[in-house]
């Protein structure tokens, strides 16, 4: 008898960490296109609204500020996260919250002043990941790289690195996503992330006049507009 | 079943010995960051970077180590040399990689606590963060921020250093410039004969007393003790280089009124900080005093201070010469604590 109690307890202490984790996990899934085409780096073309032809050779940005809303509350996220199309383990996001009855969620791309001004970071914030700028210190919120016959510089490239945190070039969006069609339980949000809108969100954005954008203040801003528009909810699970 | 229980105790013990034993590892000696009297509070917070001697030797590798670079062939001593202040002694522009150079006079690192922003231009906000600019720069020391950590992690010394110094040997972008801040930190200046004097340690002769009288007159107001800076941005009536094309912290704040502003540089060691100006198109202390009383071309976002150009008669550029003479730090140029790691910079104790 004493030998199970002992049992008992020695199962329960190794299952400790185990619980309550499966019910509260909600993934944020991001699925990137090009229009309607899966987004496939260096090996495909693709035209934005201007009829420009272009290949993405890099694309990359931050989420920071998960907030997830359902009727009673908000729960809060702190993390940063870099969303990496080179590394499909980036593209998910595991967060520890209450998944019934989510109604929406928001988001920032970017990252805020005050982390910006703190000293070097680790993890998704390391400046090794090449979205800091050295000579004026700060992130790099999304960068977007890539080539097209339209452009007008070096190798036909194109460069938007789009960043800035000080009040007059504060290129931070905050995005909101409403669930259409809600359910009681969420365990999965696959958000749609679509590049074309990085050309015509809300600005026009031509690669044969701007082939780049490498420091903040207006344009930054105008393309932060831009891209703040590419995100829809694709399907919840 | 008695056996079983002593077999659990035992287990715990040892799990608890252990972990007693791996805490007892990490104990680095703390550095004490002594802040010289009648100074204000640093500016960097230890808090979040506590001075330990490990750091600190860790710091003084890094820096002096010339891996940090493309090539191999420049380490932050490289222009950041003790003998002229930690500035490239008798250099306008500094050497970067590939026979390239800077397009900056490269400044003195001294007392580095105080200052918030960095760059002649305040692009940097943070200590911690400046040393990614030189190394990353093409025209510096040319590599980027992945490759310095793969050299680094590669190195057997390197991962010791940092276990001692950082209590495991991860060797990340963080710990390398934590490092970096804790050498660069200790460089303060301020055993030069002025300090002294505050210090009633000292006194002026005749020249250096006069001199500092005309300083408190006409360049204080911007060359402000004890650090003789103010760490503001002006425009001091210096063209700008057509092939340089800077334009200083307009390039940061894309503000107009911002035109050709740098920070105003510290004057402490200025007598071996030459050439001058932020370019360093002034070879010597006579061309400065040439271009505050005459030369200067004044234009619209040139500091209201200096809108009528600044008078100085011979006299006064003389007996100011001699006060700027005690602005040297010679126990800060040859303290040892701050040379390279194995470097004796006392030739003359030669054991024989």
């Amino acid at each position: 008898m004493k030998k199970n109690i002992v049992y008992i307890i020695l199962q329960l202490l190794f299952a400790l960490p185990f619980f309550g984790k499966a019910q509260n996990n909600l993934t944020l899934e991001f699925n990137h296109l090009v229009g309607n085409k899966m987004l496939v780096l260096f090996d495909s073309t693709y035209h934005n609204s201007l009829n420009e032809p272009f290949v993405v050779n890099k694309f990359k940005y931050y989420i920071s500020n998960i907030v997830v809303y359902n009727k009673e509350k908000k729960v809060e996220n702190n993390g940063y996260y870099l969303i990496n199309t080179e590394n499909s383990n980036s593209q998910t996001i595991q967060l520890k919250t209450a998944t019934k009855n989510i109604d929406s969620i928001a988001f920032t791309i970017g990252i805020d002043s005050a982390k910006n001004a703190e000293g070097i970071q680790t993890g998704d914030l390391d400046p090794m990941n090449g979205m800091y700028w050295t000579w004026n210190s700060g992130y790099i919120f999304a960068k977007l790289e890539g080539q097209s016959d339209s452009s007008k510089a070096a190798s036909n490239y194109f460069n938007y690195h789009i960043g800035g945190y000080k009040h007059f070039e504060n290129a931070i969006q905050t995005i909101y996503l409403k669930v259409v069609k809600p359910q009681e339980t969420i365990h999965k949000i696959v958000i749609d992330v679509d590049v074309l809108k990085w050309f015509n969100g809300k600005h026009s954005i031509a690669i044969n006049k701007i082939a780049n954008c490498v420091q903040p203040g207006n344009l930054a801003k105008q393309i932060a507009e831009n891209y703040a528009t590419m995100f829809s909810i694709k399907a919840v699970q | 079943m008695r056996i079983f229980f002593t077999i659990i105790l035992f287990i715990c013990f040892a799990i608890l010995g252990t972990s007693f034993i791996y805490i007892a590892k990490y104990r680095p000696t703390p550095l004490k960051f002594i802040v010289p009297k009648g100074w204000p509070k640093p500016v960097y917070n230890l808090k979040q970077n506590p001075l330990t001697v490990e750091g600190f030797e860790l710091g003084r590798k890094l820096f002096y180590d010339e891996r940090l670079s493309k090539d191999s062939t420049i380490s932050c001593g490289s222009c950041h040399q003790q003998f002229g202040a930690f500035a490239t002694y008798d250099h306008n522009l500094s050497h970067g990689y590939n026979n390239s150079l800077t397009t900056r006079n490269a400044p003195a690192l001294q007392n580095l606590a105080w200052q918030k922003e960095f760059m002649l231009d305040g692009g940097v906000h943070h200590l911690d963060a400046q040393p990614l600019a030189p190394i990353t720069a093409e025209n510096e020391m040319a590599e980027t921020i992945e490759n310095v950590i793969y050299k680094l992690q590669r190195d057997t010394a390197y991962q010791r250093l940092y276990k001692a110094a950082f209590g495991n040997s991860t060797i990340n972008t963080q710990r390398t410039m934590k490092a970096l801040s804790q050498f660069m930190l200790q460089l303060v200046s301020n055993n030069s004969k002025y300090d002294r004097v505050q210090r009633g340690e000292d006194s002026f002769n005749l020249p250096q007393k006069l001199g500092y009288e005309i300083f408190k007159q006409k360049c204080v107001s911007c060359h402000v003790e004890p650090f003789f800076t103010d760490f503001t941005y002006r425009n001091t009536g210096m063209q700008m280089d057509k092939y340089l094309n800077d334009v200083g912290r307009m390039k940061i704040t894309s503000n107009n009124n911002d035109s050709l502003k740098f920070r105003v540089p510290s004057l402490r060691n200025v007598m071996i900080t030459f050439p001058y100006g932020h370019d360093g198109r002034f070879f010597g202390l006579s061309n400065v005093f040439e271009h505050y009383r005459s030369k200067m071309q004044p234009i619209a976002t040139t500091d209201t201070l200096l809108k009528n150009k600044l008078y100085l008669s011979n006299f006064q550029i003389g007996q100011l010469t001699s006060f700027l003479y005690t602005l040297t730090d010679s126990v800060f140029i040859k303290n040892p604590k701050f040379a390279p790691p194995n470097f004796s910079n006392k030739p003359y104790e030669h054991i024989h």
